[in-house]
């Protein structure tokens, strides 16, 4: 059976404490780049705050971890890249990314809606003595390249490996959980196989306050969002456009 | 473009250069995963770290750690890579100029033969810390605690209660209401696993939460937006605040005690805090409304303890309780430092922390914070580098006890101040034997349990030895739960007011001066967080 990875994020449990970002750079070996600002850096998760609008004791904050979403359908990035270095891994779900193929033309940046695509713009370099602590399952990328969030990737041959090693041709999905959900300290994120009935995470994206962002144009994103706070709900609507929701289930 | 080749030979040129020479490649090496505490602060979190080729390559948290519960702060998810940070302390240095250790050695010799030396410790209970308070005592000096801000908010009920602040915790799981004056409960406070886990479960997204949380603060911190209700007052009017709280719950009998009366009146308490006379007298409903309440204050703050005092939260399920009949009181080290000829500055030290003198300090970091005055900078171990017992966390309300072994060495001649002092005084102990007396001393009380891949009660170990061999796994000693033990804690009259301490989250409290490289990501790559002020990395 095919799988379709996604996650459900509860933006009620998200303290933006960040622990999701470094874990995440962590794991995929991105580089530390002193010169890196919000335009310029990786951070193939990004936890975005946003408020009401509202000052004094009226004003609400949340946190909203941005992530490369995984589009299902008509995927935008794999549409616009010429060189094949976008796909979706059938098997899982998950939308790849491959840097040997990538040339930097950064189409697919353009394309994204959620803005969840980084240039490299430098060649990856870490303070001397540094490349010691990097992660041997994740290879550096070259300066040139498009980043974006695989759902680490890694972890899922890692996975596999484990599996095969027992003989077994399905992965325990204790087994595999990308670095952001590991490390959210609430449990905000929540990970799972959106196309298995089994998994709670499928229940969970299909539970009542469950939404996405830019539902309405139809790319089917597998990373769902939650809130009980009426104006987080209606900052995705805005985005996403009223009863878009309501087509997808 | 018609032809795809210059796409193509594009392409060829960036596979060609991922190969280039100066191109990092991560290490090979056998995988293996161990088990550990924490070392960057005293809160000794359960983490578990993968290593390659014998190089730790990434950190994360134990599920089954009985205090941190998996969750871990931001900062160690990259603390692997402080080791090589580039403020990384590799050699001695005497007043700017590079020394050796034995000049460093010779010069606190000359030092404590000459007078008083004062020995600063920010870590107290470790092997380390009675190995540093041996020498103290030996020289005829003083060895004194630096104790962080939570350590700091306990103080004043170690002052009228006779309890050492180090035997004191909350008992945060049994409260019902917990009221923070500016402490980051959601943004790294005490062990940030432990309140993060009770919060997101019986908390968040809650409209009727079973924990309420009542953040009072002048700003929507990262815990005021995801408080149950967040109170703005005025920025240093916390003290003026409790006097107002205190007034409504003696004047409208909503607690039992009856004194002390706060020193300001409820007007003046609301004029200075910027809180309506209406509005506290509603907070002040609201607080007792759901019993048990703690009052948690972000550093120490006489008047918002007394809080407690009030409401009955000493000595009581869901408040400040008795984890350790064993604790010493810590002495303030301002008192001596004055008149010492040396002082002495562990590693576990916030860099923060200068001390106003004019002897010779002695000054062990892993990293140059920069900007800090010290005769002698001497470069200690870093993250995973030396041995340490981890004893129990500032603000748990549960004894514990973990060993964090050296898993990796420092690629410099680096020294602790264990080492350094053992190179002057060749007959103290070592680190190694002091936790086997404690291993011992545990072993033969026969009470708690070790949680290791499975929690076990510790009379089931067959020798010390077994016991000793789990924890330097990775397993944590827990000891029993508080009981009931009372404690009298006398308030006769009204704390006289306390300057307000500048605002504190992870970014300025965390004790090195230096944070991993990948912080960034927060405060340089985001919006997320204001860049650390005065850090230098």
């Amino acid at each position: 059976m095919n799988a379709g990875y996604g996650m459900v994020i509860d933006l009620d449990r998200c303290t933006g404490c960040g622990s999701c970002m470094i874990a995440c750079s962590a794991e995929n070996n991105v580089a530390p780049t002193p010169q890196a600002t919000p335009r310029t850096g990786i951070t193939p998760i990004l936890v975005r705050k946003v408020s009401n609008r509202m000052e004094g004791t009226a004003r609400r904050e949340a946190f909203v971890p941005i992530l490369c979403m995984h589009c299902e359908h008509d995927t935008p990035c794999v549409k616009v890249c010429p060189q094949q270095a976008v796909e979706v891994d059938k098997a899982t779900g998950i939308v790849m990314q491959m840097p040997q193929r990538c040339l930097g033309c950064r189409y697919c940046m353009t394309a994204c809606p959620y803005h969840a695509r980084y240039y490299n713009w430098w060649d990856p370099v870490w303070p001397a003595g540094m490349e010691k602590s990097l992660n041997p399952g994740v290879a550096s990328r070259m300066r040139g390249v498009v980043e974006k969030c695989n759902l680490c990737h890694a972890r899922l041959h890692s996975a596999k490996e484990k599996a095969a090693a027992a003989g077994k041709r399905v992965i325990e999905p204790a087994d595999y959980v990308p670095a952001c959900v590991e490390a959210c300290p609430t449990g905000a994120i929540r990970f799972g196989n959106l196309a298995d009935e089994s998994d709670p995470v499928y229940h969970e994206s299909r539970s009542p306050g469950v939404f996405r962002f830019l539902a309405r144009l139809g790319t089917e994103p597998k990373v769902y969002y939650k809130s009980k706070e009426a104006w987080v709900r209606e900052l995705a609507e805005a985005n996403s456009g009223r009863g878009a929701e309501a087509k997808h289930g | 473009m018609v032809t795809p080749v210059p796409w193509k030979l594009l392409d060829d040129v960036s596979i060609w250069s991922q190969n280039w020479s100066w191109i990092p490649q991560p290490t090979r090496g056998p995988v293996e995963v161990k088990r550990s505490s924490c070392t960057l602060c005293a809160n000794g979190c359960g983490i578990q770290i993968k290593m390659a080729g014998g190089w730790p390559v990434g950190v994360a948290g134990v599920a089954r750690h009985p205090i941190s519960k998996g969750a871990l702060c931001p900062l160690a998810y990259g603390a692997h890579q402080l080791n090589w940070h580039p403020q990384r302390l590799t050699t001695v240095r005497h007043q700017a100029s590079t020394s050796s250790w034995a000049a460093a050695q010779a010069a606190f010799s000359k030092a404590c033969s000459e007078g008083t030396v004062v020995i600063l410790d920010g870590h107290a209970g470790r092997a380390a810390s009675t190995i540093l308070e041996t020498f103290a005592q030996k020289c005829n000096g003083s060895y004194r605690f630096v104790p962080s801000p939570e350590e700091r908010a306990l103080a004043p009920y170690q002052e009228w209660s006779g309890v050492a602040t180090n035997a004191l915790g909350y008992d945060l799981e049994n409260a019902q209401t917990i009221v923070s004056f500016g402490a980051p409960l959601l943004d790294g406070w005490g062990t940030p696993g432990r309140f993060t886990r009770l919060w997101a479960e019986q908390a968040a997204g809650k409209t009727e939460p079973q924990l309420r949380l009542i953040q009072i603060e002048p700003t929507l911190s990262r815990t005021a937006a995801r408080a149950w209700q967040w109170i703005p007052i005025r920025e240093g009017a916390e003290s003026a605040l409790s006097s107002g709280l205190a007034s409504i719950f003696i004047e409208e009998g909503l607690v039992s005690a009856k004194y002390p009366l706060p020193l300001l009146t409820l007007a003046e308490a609301a004029d200075q805090s910027g809180v309506s006379i209406e509005s506290i007298r509603s907070l002040a409903r609201t607080i007792v409304a759901r019993p048990p309440v703690v009052v948690i204050a972000r550093d120490a703050n006489p008047e918002i303890a007394a809080l407690n005092v009030l409401l009955g939260a000493i000595a009581a399920p869901g408040g400040i309780v008795v984890k350790s009949k064993r604790a010493k009181p810590f002495l303030p080290s301002d008192s001596v430092i004055g008149s010492a000829r040396a002082v002495l500055i562990d590693s576990s030290v916030p860099w923060e922390f200068v001390p106003h003198t004019d002897a010779e300090v002695f000054r062990f970091a892993a990293w140059d914070g920069g900007s800090n005055r010290a005769d002698w900078l001497l470069p200690a171990p870093g993250f995973l580098e030396e041995l340490t017992d981890i004893p129990t966390a500032p603000t748990s309300a549960i004894e514990t006890y973990a060993v964090a072994p050296a898993l990796t060495q420092s690629s410099s001649d680096v020294r602790n101040a264990v080492q350094f002092l053992s190179g002057i005084d060749s007959t103290l102990p070592s680190i190694e034997k002091i936790i086997r007396t404690r291993c011992e001393d545990l072993f033969h009380q026969h009470t708690g349990s070790v949680y290791d891949t499975e929690v076990s009660p510790l009379s089931k170990f067959e020798s010390v030895t077994k016991f000793e061999e789990s924890l330097w796994k990775g397993a944590i000693w827990v000891g029993v739960p508080p009981d009931a033990t009372r404690f009298r804690c006398e308030l006769k009259e009204w704390p006289a007011p306390t300057a307000p301490p500048p605002p504190e989250n992870w970014t300025k409290t965390w004790a090195a001066p230096v944070l991993p490289p990948l912080a960034s990501k927060l405060y340089q790559e985001s919006s997320l967080r204001e860049p650390p002020a005065g850090r230098n990395s």
